[in-house]
């Protein structure tokens, strides 16, 4: 039940990240808007983290986290809380580099952080629920 | 009597082996707690690697690199080119806007070779600061650098230095190294940021975007002569195409 509901809100968040590559690499709206957005925030130079794009990132991390919802033994719930938590950590970092850095938010990114947050919370519950060995 | 024994042996195990399994139960919690400590730890790793990563590679640059994309280029307070040129091509910018550091390097040369030093197209630049406090800073300095008739080679001096948005790179050191490097006198430039004309300045750049409805950075208009202001093109692309057909028009 916890796997299904993690592997949901992954497909989500890999969704997210897929549109936030296109648009990172397609260039759309190669401008600085005043109506602060996605824009900004994906024009800035925090969109990319060591030459890296964050949205790649976003998208590599979302695949290693469904990579590991294939099996469901001990090793694999533990390799998803990993990535999860690591993956919130990142998260939390970016939207406090969006809301006090930028002063711009990106309803996408928000998105993808909340996505983090539930998988986070779904990994961890799912790993301490399981049957004792 | 040996019935009650056999219970007595059935009991002891099932005690026996509950206390196994309890204790199982509290070693694979404690495991899994552990591990989890062990995820927020690295999580917590991660965040600093990647503070320090971004401090590090998107701070101000260390040395002022120099532009050439304005050289030899006459300007006559903030008017780049033949000031009796016909057409007037100006360009709405936030100083921290990376967009505008990019038209800086992709849209600005080829305009500014073929058609300003040609004598067509003069140019003319309106720094707006919407983006946050260091681009207030930035934008007043400006102004004190067209006051030099320095205004566009402050502008490229600052792209081709232009350092992450609000990370509060902009110091009067940043800026004072900025002018310098662009030929203009610092000290002049940064005392006129402190005056009203400076703040009065990007009153009017504001006022003058709002009539135009630039609403994003690099917005470049066109006007003939005294005529209407129009937007020609956004955002850091090549204008030949577009300037050819409004030239002609």
């Amino acid at each position: 039940m916890t796997r299904t509901a993690t592997i949901a809100v992954a497909l989500a968040g890999l969704a997210i990240a897929t549109y936030l590559t296109i648009v990172h690499y397609a260039g759309g709206e190669p401008v600085c808007a005043i109506a602060h957005g996605c824009a900004t925030v994906q024009k800035s130079t925090y969109a990319t983290f060591a030459g890296v794009p964050v949205a790649v990132l976003g998208l590599l991390g979302y695949v290693a986290i469904l990579a590991s919802l294939l099996k469901d033994s001990e090793a694999a719930r533990t390799v998803t809380a990993f990535l999860a938590i690591g993956g919130l950590g990142f998260s939390a970092w970016l939207t406090y580099v969006e809301v006090f850095e930028l002063e711009a938010i990106c309803i996408w990114c928000v998105g993808s952080a909340i996505c983090m947050v539930l998988l986070a919370v779904l990994a961890t519950t799912r790993l301490l629920r399981a049957p004792a060995r | 009597m040996s019935q009650s024994k056999q219970e007595l042996r059935a009991q002891r195990r099932a005690h026996r082996e509950a206390l196994e399994q309890a204790h199982t139960a509290a070693d694979t919690r404690r495991r899994r707690l552990f591990r989890l400590g062990a995820a927020v730890a690295s999580a917590v790793v991660i965040v600093a690697i990647a503070a320090v990563v971004s401090t590090s590679s998107n701070g101000a640059p260390k040395s002022v690199t120099a532009s050439t994309v304005v050289q030899g280029v006459p300007e006559t307070n903030g008017v780049l080119g033949d000031p009796n040129a016909p057409v007037t091509i100006t360009e709405y910018v936030d100083l921290q806007c990376p967009v505008c550091a990019q038209a800086s390097t992709n849209t600005l040369p080829t305009l500014i070779e073929d058609y300003v030093k040609t004598g067509k197209v003069k140019l003319e630049a309106r720094t707006l600061h919407f983006l946050g406090p260091d681009s207030t800073t930035a934008a007043k300095v400006a102004a004190g650098a067209q006051q030099q008739n320095k205004l566009w080679s402050f502008l490229e001096t600052f792209y081709a230095n232009q350092g992450s948005e609000n990370s509060g790179y902009v110091t009067d050191d940043f800026l004072k190294s900025v002018a310098t490097t662009a030929g203009v006198n610092a000290d002049q430039a940064l005392e006129y940021a402190k005056t009203d004309p400076a703040t009065a300045a990007l009153d009017k750049a504001n006022a003058d975007a709002q009539a135009v409805g630039a609403d994003s950075t690099p917005t470049f208009t066109i006007k003939r002569g005294d005529g209407q202001e129009t937007t020609l093109a956004v955002g850091a692309t090549d204008l030949t195409t577009a300037l050819d057909k409004a030239l002609a028009g």
